[in-house]
């Protein structure tokens, strides 16, 4: 199949990337991933931003007696918050943790006057699902539960995330609909995984190619479904493009590089959702390739992709 | 996953960084990557801001190191930026300098490390000379961004030129093409420009750069023969057009030019034939063929309407003055230089004769005439002959051709 070209100037970092990270990851190269330096690492102090944010860890329950979890919280120092993004990071459910990816949701929280909450779910394979999403959702609930603490209006919450994180703050956003969980105003879903079947044209039409090719996305749901992977029965919790029912969901932000393996599945997500009368906004990114925004974030692409998603965030926000 | 622009920024100058940034530029061209994306692969790379000026072809480009595109200011015209064009026929002069020098606050600081690309300029803003890795940044950059505009802004091959100058002095050729024309020989669009025909034949077209036009100042006047004074000329002539590109540009050499007025880009073809004029009245600037090598159509006035004349070699002063020269080898300087300057004194200065001897020779140049050189009358007749003879001596019906 003739593949997608990549964006000129996102095709010229790749060379760089793919020193770093090649395109096919496989489940024996996750150790190794996560010693190295593929994830960006974030300071303390890229997190206060000059002072302009407060940090602090709180241990909160897990789900229905798990372990209890570890949330990273960012509030702004001065005036209220007006709202909360809930953040669940990217990282093909094996790799990273809390930090990774927030520096983007504290432009936002700088601009919109928001609360970042990051939750340190469980990886795969050490924890298969649903332990990872029952993290997620137990760190929802208990940051909606104290939004008066926090200090943000419990009706301005939102899931974010990218990637992985994406796929989980679909999944976030079924599940509290499916259990009377929290309101929530809207989701961020960049770049979201969310099919664990694997098999659409794009992901078999940019393999090998580029981030995150069909082999590491295998490796992903391999590890968080084990053999399960792909078969009959994977929950739409693992897996949200599984849900038959994507109606009354919150307000959908979604975006994908034309050039990745999750565009059709993405892609598909969207459609699905105005199909049963919701509502979503699609960016589809031509030529770009998974995280393109996160790897090269001065190529103009990724300043448009950023671009969009704050004026997604300035219309649900300040309308 | 590990910021790029900061794994890029931190580039050493060792053999893998430079191995990074070629594969970078080059991975840019390959892929038809714009300008844009050029200069800010160099502001990303240098961790400064970059940009790319182009002025005659209307390029200005910044980009800050995080990838923004920041405006640039552009010059509003071209009395702002060099101007640059397709054939050039001489640098500026010292005196006109300051005009066609780059304003530094428009295109650039010199401390900037710099290089040039065709006819436009990739600098880093960032003072002092650059390092190792910026300048490796800055020739890839600067390879890739003249690829780039050879290819979407028109970059004519020395055989196109001459095609295409061909076409922008046709009159019957289509407005819109000889539009586009001009655009491939990265002519202002909106600034007049000159025809320039030169006696080897070839023509040149030339963007004007507006200068002050001293009304007084008639015709150059050679100071002497000798091909020094008449490469001078050319430059100081009010020409005060083009510097060329430097591969492209030809040294104007001993060639005499007639030189078309300013016109709008449609308008060549006139200024095409009052070049061919002025060129008619030019002369060799020698001993036995004394006058300007270069002439402006628009400093000839009235004495234009003598190119009309069918066969000036058949006017009797013409035939008078022939005969006299060729019997008298210092009779067309003397009479050059006599009708050239406000007094005898002066004429003689000129020609470096005692002024007896010049009293002498003037004596003589009447008999051989007929006629009085000094009184006003015999004077213009003088002058009307000369320039009849220089007509007589270049009559041009040959086709002078593009180059």
């Amino acid at each position: 199949m003739t593949v997608v070209p990549f964006d000129p100037e996102l095709g010229a970092a790749l060379s760089t990337i793919g020193e770093q990270l090649p395109p096919a990851l496989t489940p024996e190269m996750i150790p190794i991933m996560r010693e190295g330096v593929a994830l960006a690492p974030v300071t303390d102090d890229d997190l206060r931003r000059g002072g302009r944010f407060t940090v602090e860890e709180r241990t909160v329950p897990g789900l229905d007696g798990d372990p209890d979890i570890t949330l990273l919280i960012c509030r702004p120092v001065d005036g209220r918050a007006t709202g909360c993004v809930y953040h669940t990071h990217g990282g093909g459910m094996v790799l990273g943790d809390r930090r990774t990816g927030v520096p983007e949701m504290l432009d936002w929280a700088e601009r919109f006057s928001l609360v970042v909450v990051s939750v340190e779910y469980r990886l795969a394979p050490e924890t298969p699902h649903p332990g990872p999403v029952n993290d997620c959702y137990a760190g929802l609930l208990w940051t909606a539960g104290h939004a008066e603490e926090l200090g943000f209006d419990p009706d301005r919450l939102i899931v974010a995330g990218g990637s992985a994180g994406g796929g989980l703050a679909a999944a976030l956003a079924l599940m509290a609909r499916d259990r009377k969980g929290p309101a929530l105003l809207g989701q961020m879903l960049i770049y979201p995984m969310l099919d664990d079947r694997n098999d659409t044209p794009s992901a078999v039409q940019m393999a090998g190619l580029g981030v995150w090719d069909r082999t590491a996305n295998s490796t992903g749901w391999g590890a968080l479904l084990g053999d399960a992977a792909g078969g009959p029965d994977v929950s739409p919790y693992a897996a949200p493009a599984r849900a038959e029912d994507l109606s009354n969901l919150p307000p959908a932000f979604i975006d994908v590089g034309s050039a990745e393996t999750f565009r059709d599945e993405d892609v598909a997500y969207a459609s699905r959702i105005w199909q049963a009368g919701g509502r979503a906004e699609l960016h589809v990114w031509p030529g770009a390739f998974h995280g393109f925004d996160s790897m090269v974030p001065s190529a103009a692409l990724s300043q448009d992709a950023r671009e969009a998603r704050v004026r997604w965030l300035n219309r649900l926000f300040n309308q | 996953m590990k910021d790029l622009a900061v794994r890029l920024a931190a580039l050493d100058a060792d053999a893998s960084a430079a191995v990074r940034v070629i594969a970078y530029f080059d991975g840019l061209v390959e892929a038809g990557a714009g300008l844009q994306s050029i200069v800010r692969g160099a502001a990303v790379l240098a961790g400064c801001p970059a940009r790319l000026d182009d002025p005659a072809r209307r390029v200005h480009i910044r980009v800050l190191p995080d990838g923004v595109a920041s405006p640039s200011l552009s010059p509003p015209s071209t009395l702002a930026g060099p101007s640059l064009s397709a054939s050039g026929l001489a640098e500026p002069s010292p005196a006109l300098s300051g005009v066609a020098e780059p304003s530094p606050a428009l295109s650039g600081d010199e401390r900037w490390p710099s290089v040039r690309a065709g006819s436009a300029t990739l600098s880093l803003e960032r003072p002092g000379p650059p390092g190792p890795v910026d300048q490796m940044v800055l020739e890839r950059a600067a390879g890739a961004a003249r690829t780039v505009l050879d290819r979407t802004r028109g970059r004519a091959s020395a055989t196109d030129e001459i095609a295409l100058i061909e076409l922008l002095i046709d009159a019957d050729a289509p407005p819109d093409a000889r539009q586009r024309a001009a655009r491939h020989l990265a002519l202002p669009a909106d600034a007049p420009a000159h025809v320039v025909v030169l006696l080897s034949g070839r023509v040149r077209v030339t963007a004007a750069v507006a200068a002050p036009h001293p009304p007084h100042q008639g015709p150059t006047r050679p100071e002497a023969g000798s091909s020094r004074s008449q490469s001078s000329r050319l430059q100081s002539s009010r020409l005060q057009s083009s510097r060329a590109e430097s591969s492209r540009a030809e040294p104007p050499g001993n060639d005499r030019a007639g030189i078309g007025p300013a016109v709008p880009i449609l308008d060549l073809p006139a200024s095409y034939r009052a070049a061919r004029t002025a060129l008619r009245f030019t002369a060799a600037g020698t001993d036995d063929d004394p006058g300007d090598p270069v002439i402006r159509y628009e400093d000839l006035g009235a004495l234009a309407a003598l190119a009309t004349i069918p066969d000036p070699g058949a006017v009797p002063d013409v035939r008078v003055l022939e005969h006299a020269a060729a019997t008298a080898p210092w009779l067309l300087s003397t009479l050059h230089a006599v009708s050239t300057t406000i007094s005898l004194r002066a004429a003689a200065a000129r020609l470096r004769l005692h002024h007896s001897t010049l009293q002498d020779r003037v004596a003589h140049a009447e008999h051989l005439l007929g006629w009085s050189v000094r009184e006003p009358h015999g004077l213009l007749r003088t002058q009307l002959a000369l320039a009849l003879s220089r007509l007589h001596r270049t009559p041009l019906d040959g086709a002078t051709h593009p180059a």
